[in-house]
């Protein structure tokens, strides 16, 4: 106790008069920085909004697809408006397709946006980068294709995958080419953009290196990569199944193949699949054997509707409702065999469900 | 020990509790905004994508709802205009006294449905299930009562069939985009099991067909002074904790959890009088016992808005139950507490929970009386006294004032200038009363939880302004 005593409590309040004099001079900068940033917000709205005055029927006229609007005289591009004036038009520019977009090219040449861009490329700044990165992409501007294939393993994420979609924009074929092998090392860039992104090259161009890619990878690279297979090509989609179907007993790798089960082809395989160890392989087998099972499959089907796996159960009560061959009759007489209490309940969800009940 | 000894040592004790909870908020504040830069910059490129396809993870909704009559439809219909791909709502009735189910089948054409339903996690018993014949993702539970929130949000888990569950408040209100929100630290890491969102407090605010229509303060002062306490409570507090997966509590009004971690913890624990602090804290637990990498994460966006308490009982009611949460849910969890794998939870988080959150009202009320004895004993010197005064006052409103500046620099709710100079004068004046009295009810949710007194439910008295809407809406 004697250590508390000695101190010198002068010495304190000292430290505290200073103290309040540092809080009150930073809760004073932290109000005047709150009331600039409200009055920049203010202004920012104003600027912007005469900035889309200016330009919004220049760029409706694009998109609506007159060549005309295009040769007009643009609105001057002032200092400030720089980065809306790219950001509107890359907005407009993903929202067109066909001669409308040849049009928005021809305005953003007019109105000097691919300079803009180009300087931007440079800036240290990654909102900036990526922003020059997509309009590169959607002016295809092949000739900044090589800065934008170093930028694709960028370790910024958005960077990166604004890279891959503005390379595909670019060389269609060549970004096709180098992005799919990507897809599975870049985990982090979002599902959505590379769905997107695949969707946009079409199903013909990315069927072959997506089939090279998947066969390629191990078991957790094929199962990541098959969730975007669904936007191949259905005849090469079915045969790369058939033989995952065929070769392969990883949970996963069935589980995401399964998935995309579209014909009847394999279907011994699948039905065998409903013994298998994994519950969400027996769940998926029994979901595809209610769309393409016969009535050898049925007693297959029965057999899970006491699976220790909710889902399990449910899906295979729903695969037996939905057998073609089963009317109302041969449901009822099939719900009451079922000594598994289990076994009946989720028949009778199945059915009401079914509007059968 | 002197009289003179023992009051000096008092004022260390007070001094160091006084330095260390204000670092501590300090430290939150910087990390906070730097957190909400970061996110703010990110988000600006998921804005941009704004793309939805089969690749989101499906949410199922769980709303437990009790004697929720006057809101529950409205409630309902905006919850079904979520912005998201593919979810699915679930209504718990959970034995209401009056027609809160009645008014949902009317509303929505419920059937009787029979639902084979896993029971997963412990809640009383189910009497029915009902499916709406016009929206196929609508289910209501009718169950007995339980007793508690947690057991009604239970019933509903039960039912869940999509991998992610968020358990809403019958009466909140949601921003439309509020679950394409909170999901997205599941698509960035895969090992999130919990994520929390901002809660902002609706009083004030104009409500139509369950959506917000116009931001607004509250002319209540009462409510009024818990918008600034949730802009530090939500932007500082809970930003500051998540970077460091320190995140305890995720509010029981708007959370998304990863369903089998939730299922694997055992759901809501009924007993619990803070159970949405008591899962974080449960789900923490459980990670680390099974050694397992995960994240618990806040998200800062403003995705929920709820009624605050506008009279001083509801208050007070409130903050004695928060407070007992408190200390009941770190004591469910005591083994966390010594775990030495614990990490930043058992080393950081909990500490300071403990010092200054669960015991601060002790150090704070016996400063109170410690001046006002002191001051009556002539033993105080009051120049250092008034000094002393000044500072905290002075961290306090400095807190508030970085918490309405972080609130500008992201999502400016409160465009108006005279609402911000509200906001000001609030972050001044409830120094003044308003931080005693919560100091002094804070205390004795503290004495409640440590004579081990059972928690009894209070009704709470709905804000004018929400209620009349919401009434407004329902005549027409």
């Amino acid at each position: 106790m004697e250590w508390l005593l000695r101190s010198d409590f002068d010495t304190l309040t000292t430290i505290a008069l200073w103290s309040i004099a540092a809080v009150l001079a930073t809760t004073v900068i932290l109000f005047v920085y709150t009331v600039g940033l409200r009055l920049a917000t203010i202004s920012e709205g104003q600027r912007r909004r005469q900035f889309l005055d200016r330009w919004r029927d220049v760029f409706a006229m694009s998109m609506l697809g007159w060549a005309s609007a295009a040769r007009q005289p643009v609105p001057r591009v002032r200092r400030s408006d720089r980065i809306d004036l790219l950001e509107e038009w890359n907005r407009a520019r993903s929202m067109v397709d066909g001669a409308a977009v040849d049009h928005l090219i021809e305005l953003a040449h007019h109105a000097g946006i691919p300079e803009l861009a180009l300087r931007l490329l440079d800036s240290h700044r990654i909102q900036s980068k990526i922003l020059a990165v997509q309009t590169i992409g959607h002016l295809r501007l092949s000739a900044q294709r090589d800065a934008v294939r170093i930028l694709l393993d960028h370790e910024n994420t958005a960077l990166s995958i604004t890279s891959a979609s503005a390379i595909v924009d670019i060389d269609p074929d060549f970004g096709i080419s180098i992005v799919v092998p990507m897809i599975n090392e870049r985990r982090d860039w979002p599902k959505t953009r590379v769905s997107v992104l695949l969707r946009q090259a079409g199903s013909a161009r990315i069927s072959e290196p997506m089939y090279r890619a998947i066969r390629a990878e191990d078991d957790e690279g094929k199962t990541y990569l098959l969730q975007f297979a669904r936007l191949m090509e259905s005849e090469i989609l079915d045969a790369l199944v058939g033989d995952l179907l065929r070769e392969s007993n990883d949970p996963g790798v069935l589980n995401a193949a399964l998935k995309l089960v579209s014909g009847f082809a394999g279907v011994p395989r699948i039905a065998s699949l409903t013994q298998h160890d994994a519950w969400f392989v027996r769940m998926q087998a029994a979901k595809v054997l209610g769309r393409v099972g016969q009535e050898e499959h049925l007693s297959l089907l029965e057999s899970l509707l006491d699976d220790r796996e909710w889902w399990v159960r449910y899906r295979a009560a729903q695969a037996i409702t939905s057998l073609p061959f089963l009317g109302p009759n041969d449901l009822r007489k099939l719900q009451l065999r079922q000594k598994d209490r289990y076994a009946a309940d989720i028949l009778q969800q199945s059915f009401a469900e079914a509007g059968l009940a | 020990m002197t009289l003179q000894e023992f009051v000096l040592a008092g004022q260390w004790i007070f001094l160091a509790y006084f330095v260390g909870i204000n670092l501590g908020y300090l430290l939150q504040n910087v990390v906070a905004a730097h957190g909400i830069r970061r996110y703010l910059q990110t988000a600006e490129q998921y804005e941009a994508e704004n793309v939805f396809s089969a690749l989101d993870i499906p949410v199922s909704v769980v709303v437990p709802a009790y004697n929720e009559s006057a809101s529950i439809i409205q409630s309902v219909r905006a919850m079904l205009q979520l912005e998201y791909p593919q979810y699915e709502l679930i209504v718990v009735n959970d034995g209401s006294s009056d027609d809160t189910l009645e008014k949902l089948i009317d509303a929505f054409d419920m059937r009787e449905f029979p639902e084979a339903y896993r029971a997963r996690v412990e809640c009383a018993p189910v009497q029915g299930v009902y499916r709406s014949t016009r929206i196929s993702n609508l289910r209501v539970v009718d169950k007995e009562n339980g007793g508690s929130k947690a057991d009604a949000s239970n019933a509903g888990i039960n039912m869940c069939r999509y991998p992610l569950v968020c358990v809403v408040d019958a009466d909140s209100v949601l921003q439309p985009d509020s679950l394409r929100r909170v999901v997205r630290p599941f698509l960035e890491d895969p090992t999130t099991v919990a994520v929390g969102g901002t809660v902002r407090i609706a009083n004030g605010c104009t409500v139509k067909q369950g959506f917000l229509e116009k931001i607004g303060l509250p002319s209540n002062f009462l409510a009024l002074v818990q918008v600034v306490e949730y802009l530090r409570a939500f932007l500082f507090g809970r930003m500051g904790w998540s970077p460091i997966n320190g995140l305890l509590i995720i509010s029981g009004a708007f959370g998304l959890f990863h369903k089998e971690t939730l299922v694997e913890a055992g759901g809501y624990n009924p007993k619990a009088v803070g159970e949405d602090m008591e899962l974080v804290l449960r789900l923490h637990r459980l990670m680390k016992e099974k050694q397992r990498p995960y994240r618990i994460t806040f998200v800062p966006d403003p995705v929920c808005w709820t009624d605050a308490p506008e009279n001083l009982r509801d208050l007070k009611g409130q903050r004695v139950r928060w407070q007992h949460g408190l200390g009941q849910a770190l004591m469910l969890n005591k083994s966390l507490i010594t775990n030495p794998r614990g990490g930043a939870v058992t080393w950081v988080a909990i500490p300071f929970y403990m010092i200054f959150e669960l015991f601060g009202p002790i150090i704070e009320v016996a400063g109170y009386l410690f001046i006002i004895i002191c001051g009556i004993m002539g033993w105080l010197a009051w120049p250092e006294a008034l000094i002393f005064l000044g500072l905290a006052i002075g961290l306090g409103v400095m807190l508030s004032t970085s918490a309405i500046m972080l609130e500008e620099l992201s999502f400016h709710m409160y465009p108006r200038f005279k609402q911000l100079a509200l906001l000001y004068l609030i972050a001044i004046v409830e120094n003044f009363g308003f931080r005693q009295l919560t100091a002094i009810w804070r205390f004795q949710g503290l004495v409640r939880w440590l004579r081990g007194t059972e928690h009894k439910w209070e009704t709470i008295t709905r804000s004018a302004s929400l209620a009349e809407t919401r009434q407004i809406q329902l005549k027409k």
